[in-house]
């Protein structure tokens, strides 16, 4: 029978991927840039059948300017929320992928010589779910949102500080968002609308623009006469293919999307919405997912999930199971930062950053499929990453190595160092213990000092007069470049103030990198700035400003309904929502 | 016994007036900072600032309480903000008298979140009261009957087994064999008594074991106890003098003074457990208030965990009054006043 | 143990009344297992009670007297407690029938009425109720018949409005009235046999009074044999025709009541007697508690179970006390009053130490009796 047939190609297929994925997991830094973490491909759909989302973690928000989790953001933008720009479908291949290409907009956006100033003019046919057109005061609308910092949180409001409107004696912008309409000349000059063109005016260049476009959803379109403020948080008013069914979207357990009638298939190609209904069930425990999945049985058999499988349920992923996951490195990178207020002598730095012995902290973590060894802080999926040649062996643990630039550092031994982290499972624990180890061995005395990511280890890392000298950190890009991570990190006029540190939890501070790191982003030509952030990189590892840890690692099983299940780079690895199809439609 | 009522009732509301006051300074005077959930994951600390504002939680720990004091008799609106009452009205809520705040986790009032997850505990709740109650007392008086024998050491074995084990474990044990692997139930989920009783019964059997396990494993135990020590009592030794059949001194004499501290002690249980079962909910994706309470802590949503915190505290109160109330009826050597 | 048996058997005809003894109990034991070894609560107990006589059971708490009428009523049938010997009721020996036919029994042929009433009662439910149980587990009868009897007896027994009184619950009852419904409960079946355990401890000493009279007069009434169970040496002078008097489960001395009370051969009772508080006697008499606590039932004495406590031991050649368990035999005083004691001739100790010391302006009396 022909489903039979179908679907053993299919296994056939991911079981090609999956043993290639293990084949690449590990080491894949090759110096020539990042390629595709999987090789699934897209192949020819049946429209129709209902697929399924089981997740632990709630949704946030539903509201795009509210939005900021990988997971969140990919799914809108191939569901409800179109942008200027977008990333393509399908696509593994890390700089294809995540390269933008239009969406509502009929370019990817012009600018201006020293990309200040960007102007998109939108398509002629985009709508609404209620069949107005998407006009370009929605999408003015949109990003006036973010200003009203004191109802629409949780998103990446840091975009506010880019447009060019003026601060006031706070430091804050004078233009206070659309609610109360306080400096609402100010924003006006900031973004403007001409006809159906819309642009935006920034205070420094912003040469990655359209990335930062196609990765959130903070310059989504936004109709201002359905904005209800923070009643709008869990309201979807869909401009994509599809729209909340008719009850809505519950906070704890989820919701379906339906198709949208008012979304014209011939004119967005980005989105093949093949599926005719998704359902989000949310809150499951990750365990539970993972076991569902494994059965494979009633709805189960077109679900999907962003949980990775626990290393418990490992041994469980083998013969028609394995066939149906996906194993590879996500845009997640670990990091350590040495306290520059406290490990003042490089020597010492140095010892810290050979002794790092990444490979016993990866198997403690759960393997080869759960981590992988990193030697940047960049992640091996964002364009311009290059292994760092400073650090050494992916494994690490050099001790005699350590041991000697211990020594040539004249300070006595055993040299305390306090490695704060962030509690989590047994394995986290296992993982910094397994460090601990071999920093022992190289001469140092590390005392772990385990903290509550829920408030008490922020709290210890942010003081700048924390008495941490080692302090674990964790990052993914905000959109597909190096200029969304070395400088959130490693400037220290954005983060530093008497307060606080920001994100640069180790006060790390250099005159020469942050000129170097203004240079770079003002390089228009991506190519060439790729370059110079590699270069900001090496000076970074020069200093020891960081040790790179791993690349946590996504290990994804769907049910064996699902065809064209793509791990897009440009959905951040997640499912791609814009090609998922079910095996005949779900007929 | 009227009287008596309202004195307790009185006295119950000025007891949760304090402890509402306590709960405050316990938690919103704590060193945590609730603003960074709202912030998001990459907050810079002036965001950090601009969110505790919005959240209010910037304000003295007293002058919170008392806004949430004059909620609670009179109503209020959030945001508490003139500016933005008068520019766009339609995004101000109204939590009208009785309003335990609102939370900025779910934007929503808290009142709205617990009425919409209360039917789903207490569903959990009593299904579970059911289960352990009819196997609890069953098998503590059989236990009982046959002390010393097989069937005894079985039945305590086994409750002390299910008390030893992890309700966590239990409930993933259940979920994974018997829905998941074995398909023996569907995937327990909860549905609306109103909308279908049969899915109301059978999305509930496996959390309601689950969640009667633990609690049966005690009353077994606790009704074992209860029977033996009720056996040794003179009244019952006089029932037998009678010639009465052991049917009836059991069924009848043994049974009615067993009742007394099972009704007190189960009462007092299923109170505690309308609020919610955080375990049970948490594994089997129950969204009831047990579960809500979880998710409170975690985003550190103080409005909601507050409102939580009183809700199972005036359900204590009022089984406490109702046990008290009970007890005069079923003892009649207890008069109150 | 044959001796004391065969002693027995004849001593029934010494009450000259015709027919066959109600209550026949032949070396009757009995013993609990536990876990230390085996605790012989009552080992080897005989005695007879006729229709209409009231014998006394006499003895420290442990001495198996409250047990040895439990297993009169059956009450461990069912249980782990060994029971071997006799107990013949109206011709039927217990020991041998089912627990649904001694159930039968319980409370129809053989009634009791417990010590502590408030306990005994079941406080959940009315006095009149338990009552109406009572009579209606062995006649059948409408529950309003059941509560006219049950309301006739309450007032029999003196409960002021009982027709009012009989929907109270057992905490609405005084102590005197609760224990007036006890009996009530015990008579509604109008039993061939009573047994009181103690029924007057628990009571104040005016209610008391007021109970026993009550006891005797329904006992006239209803022409039923009373065991009294007591420890209160004056309720048996009171009450009863026959005198049991126990020590460590085993019988020590057993006779008429008067003959026992005035002329005791075994220095247990003579303790007894000592320990008894004259109320109304004089005030030289002094009273003297018996030395030493009642004996271990699961590792007793040797010999003479009392030995260790006995201040006439040296009167006794040899080590007997310590190494022979003296027979429950006739003494000095004719072969219907038994006594378990090694002492030759007790009457003239008594006489001479023991009565000087209780009880000063009795020794005349008694010796001029004696003469």
């Amino acid at each position: 029978m022909g489903t039979n047939r179908k679907r053993l190609v299919a296994a056939a297929a991911s079981m090609v991927v999956a043993v290639s994925l293990a084949g690449c997991g590990g080491d894949s830094g090759d110096g020539s840039g990042p390629k595709g973490q999987t090789d699934q491909e897209v192949t020819e759909a049946t429209k129709g059948g209902a697929v399924f989302s089981l997740e632990t973690a709630v949704t946030q928000a539903w509201d795009p300017q509210r939005t900021y989790t990988g997971r969140d953001l990919s799914n809108q933008s191939r569901l409800v929320y179109r942008s200027l720009v977008d990333f393509p479908k399908g696509v593994t291949d890390n700089i294809e992928g995540q390269t933008p290409i239009p969406d509502l907009a009929t370019d990817t956006g012009q600018s201006n010589e020293d990309a200040t100033e960007w102007s998109f003019t939108l398509k002629d046919g985009p709508k609404w779910q209620d069949g107005k057109p998407v006009t370009c005061e929605d999408l003015k609308y949109g990003v006036s949102r973010t200003f009203a910092t004191d109802v629409i949180t949780g998103g990446p409001n840091y975009i506010i500080g880019y447009l060019d409107v003026p601060q006031d004696a706070d430091g804050q912008p004078v233009y206070k968002g659309p609610y109360t309409g306080e400096g609402q000349d100010a924003f006006d000059q900031a973004v403007t609308c001409d006809g159906n063109t819309i642009t935006y005016r920034f205070k420094k260049p912003w040469p990655d623009f359209p990335y930062a476009v196609a990765a959130l959803r903070s310059f989504d379109p936004y109709r201002a006469d359905q904005d209800k403020g923070d009643k709008s948080k869990l309201s979807v008013f869909s401009n994509g293919p599809y729209m909340l069914d008719e009850k809505g979207w519950n906070e704890d357990s989820g919701g379906t999307f339906v198709r949208n009638p008012e979304w014209d298939a011939s004119e967005d190609t980005n989105r093949d919405a093949n599926f005719d209904t998704i359902t989000f069930e949310i809150g499951i425990e990750t365990e539970v997912i993972i076991d569902r999945l494994i059965a494979d049985e009633g709805n189960d058999k077109f679900a999907f999930t962003s949980r990775s499988v626990t290393p418990a349920q490992y041994p469980q992923i083998t013969g028609d199971v394995e066939a149906r996951a996906v194993n590879f490195e996500s845009p997640f990178s670990n990091y350590l930062v040495p306290n520059f207020n406290r490990l003042t002598n490089l020597k010492v730095r140095q010892a810290l950053a050979a002794a790092t012995n990444r490979a016993a902290y990866v198997g403690a973590l759960g393997g080869d499929k759960a981590s992988a060894p990193s030697l940047s802080i960049v992640n091996p999926s964002t364009p311009g990453y290059v292994a760092n040649p400073n650090f050494g062996k992916a494994e690490g643990g050099d001790v005699e190595g350590a041991k000697a630039l211990l020594e040539e550092s004249g300070e006595t031994l055993p040299y305390p160092i306090k490695l704060t982290y962030p509690i989590g499972s047994d394995a986290t624990d296992k993982a910094f213990a397994a460090l601990k180890a071999t920093y022992d061995e190289a001469g140092f005395d590390v005392t772990l000092d385990g903290l509550d990511p829920s408030g008490p280890y922020y709290e210890q890392i942010q003081k700048p007069g924390s008495d941490s000298d080692l302090i674990w950190g964790g990052w993914g890009s905000d959109w597909p470049s190096v200029s969304t991570v070395i400088p959130p990190l490693f400037d220290s006029r954005v983060n530093i103030t008497k307060a606080s540190n920001g994100q640069d939890y180790g006060n790390y501070a250099s005159d020469e990198v942050n000129a170097a790191i203004d240079a770079a982003a003002a390089e228009t030509d991506i190519d060439k700035a790729n370059e110079m952030w590699s270069e900001v990189d090496n000076m970074l590892a020069e200093d020891v400003a960081y040790i790179p840890l791993d690349t946590t690692k996504f290990y994804f099983l769907h049910g064996s309904g699902l065809e064209n299940y793509v791990n897009s780079a440009g959905t951040n690895g997640y499912t791609d929502l814009g090609v998922l199809s079910v095996v005949d439609g779900g007929k | 016994m009227f009287a008596y009522t309202i004195r307790r009732v009185i006295s119950g509301i000025l007891l949760l007036v304090v402890m509402s006051v306590v709960t405050f300074y316990l938690f919103y005077a704590s060193s945590s900072t609730p603003e960074r959930f709202a912030c998001g994951p990459k907050c810079t600390p002036t965001q950090l600032d601009t969110t505790k504002r919005a959240l209010g939680y910037d304000e003295p720990t007293i002058v919170q309480w008392g806004k949430f004091a004059k909620g609670f008799v009179a109503g209020r609106e959030f945001p508490d903000d003139e500016k933005l009452r008068k520019a766009a009205p339609e995004q101000v809520v109204e939590c009208p008298r009785g309003c335990l705040g609102y939370s900025y986790g779910y934007s929503k009032p808290v009142n709205t979140l617990i009425k919409d997850k209360l039917p789903i505990s207490v569903s959990l709740a009593i299904s579970a009261f059911v289960i352990w109650i009819a196997g609890g007392v069953l098998l503590g008086i059989t236990a009982a009957l046959f002390k010393g024998r097989l069937i005894d050491k079985a039945i305590v074995g086994l409750s002390l087994l299910a008390f030893a084990f992890p309700t966590f474990f239990i409930g993933l044990l259940l979920l994974k064999f018997v829905a998941i692997r074995w398909g023996i139930v569907e995937l327990p989920k909860y549905s609306d008594f109103t909308d279908n009783p049969f899915l109301w019964v059978s999305g509930l059997i496996l959390p309601a074991i689950t969640l009667a396990l633990v609690y049966m494993a005690g009353y077994i135990r606790m009704t074992r106890a209860f029977v033996l020590e009720t056996m040794s009592e003179d009244y019952i030794r006089t029932a037998r003098a009678k010639g009465l059949t052991r049917r009836v001194v059991i069924g009848k004499h043994t049974l009615r003074a067993v009742l007394t501290p099972l009704v007190t002690l189960s009462g007092l249980d299923l109170a505690g457990l309308l609020g919610g079962a955080i375990i049970t909910e948490t594994v089997f994706n129950f969204n009831g208030v047990g579960k809500l309470s979880f998710t409170a802590v975690q985003r550190y949503d103080l409005p909601l965990i507050v409102g939580i915190v009183l809700l199972l505290a005036s359900f204590v109160i009022v089984a406490n009054i109702v046990v008290d109330l009970l007890y005069a009826v079923i003892d009649p050597r207890v008069r109150l006043g | 143990m044959s001796s004391s048996t065969a002693q027995l058997s004849a001593e029934p005809a010494q009450g000259g009344q015709p027919g066959d003894p109600l209550l026949v109990v032949k070396d009757l034991r009995v013993h609990f297992p536990t876990a230390d070894g085996v605790v012989k609560a009552v080992d080897g107990l005989s005695y007879t009670l006729e229709r209409g006589k009231t014998l006394g059971i006499v003895g420290e708490s442990g001495s198996g007297k409250s047990v040895s009428s439990s297993a009169i009523m059956g009450l461990f049938h069912g249980s782990n407690a060994q029971l071997s010997g006799q107990i013949v009721l109206d011709g039927t020996d217990i020991l041998t029938l089912r627990e649904d036919e001694m159930r039968r029994l319980r409370g129809r042929d053989v009634a009791m009425i417990f010590q502590d009433p408030l306990s005994a009662l079941h406080p959940y439910f009315t006095v009149g109720s338990q009552i109406i149980e009572a009579y209606r587990v062995h006649q059948s009868v409408s529950k309003k018949v059941a509560r006219r009897r049950a309301i006739d007896l309450l007032d029999r027994v003196g409960i002021p409005q009982p027709d009012r009184r009989v929907d109270d619950y057992p905490h609405q009852f005084s102590g005197g009235m609760r224990q007036r419904a006890m009996i009530a409960m015990g008579l509604v079946n109008d039993p061939s046999m009573l047994i009181a355990d103690e029924p007057t401890t628990a009571l104040d000493v005016t209610v008391q009074a007021q109970i026993l009279d009550l006891l005797q007069d329904l006992q006239r009434e209803f022409n039923s044999a009373v065991i009294i169970i007591t420890h209160d040496l004056g309720v048996v002078a009171e009450m009863t025709d026959d005198t049991l008097v126990m020590y460590g489960g085993r019988a020590v001395e057993y006779g008429k009541t008067s003959e026992i009370l005035t002329h005791p051969e075994m220095p247990y009772t003579w303790g007894l007697l000592s320990s008894v508080p004259e109320v109304t006697g004089d005030t030289s008499a002094k009273l003297i508690p018996i030395p030493g606590s009642p004996p271990s039932l699961l590792n007793p004495p040797s010999g003479c179970h009392f030995h260790p406590r006995c201040a006439f031991r040296d009167k006794v050649p040899g080590d007997l006390c310590r190494t022979t368990t003296p027979e429950l035999a006739p003494g000095g005083r004719g072969s219907s009053h038994l006594k378990r004691c090694h002492l030759a001739d007790p009457e003239s100790i008594y006489q001479t130490e023991v009565l000087p010391e209780i009880a000063p302006d009795l020794v005349d009396l008694l010796a001029e009796e004696n003469t």
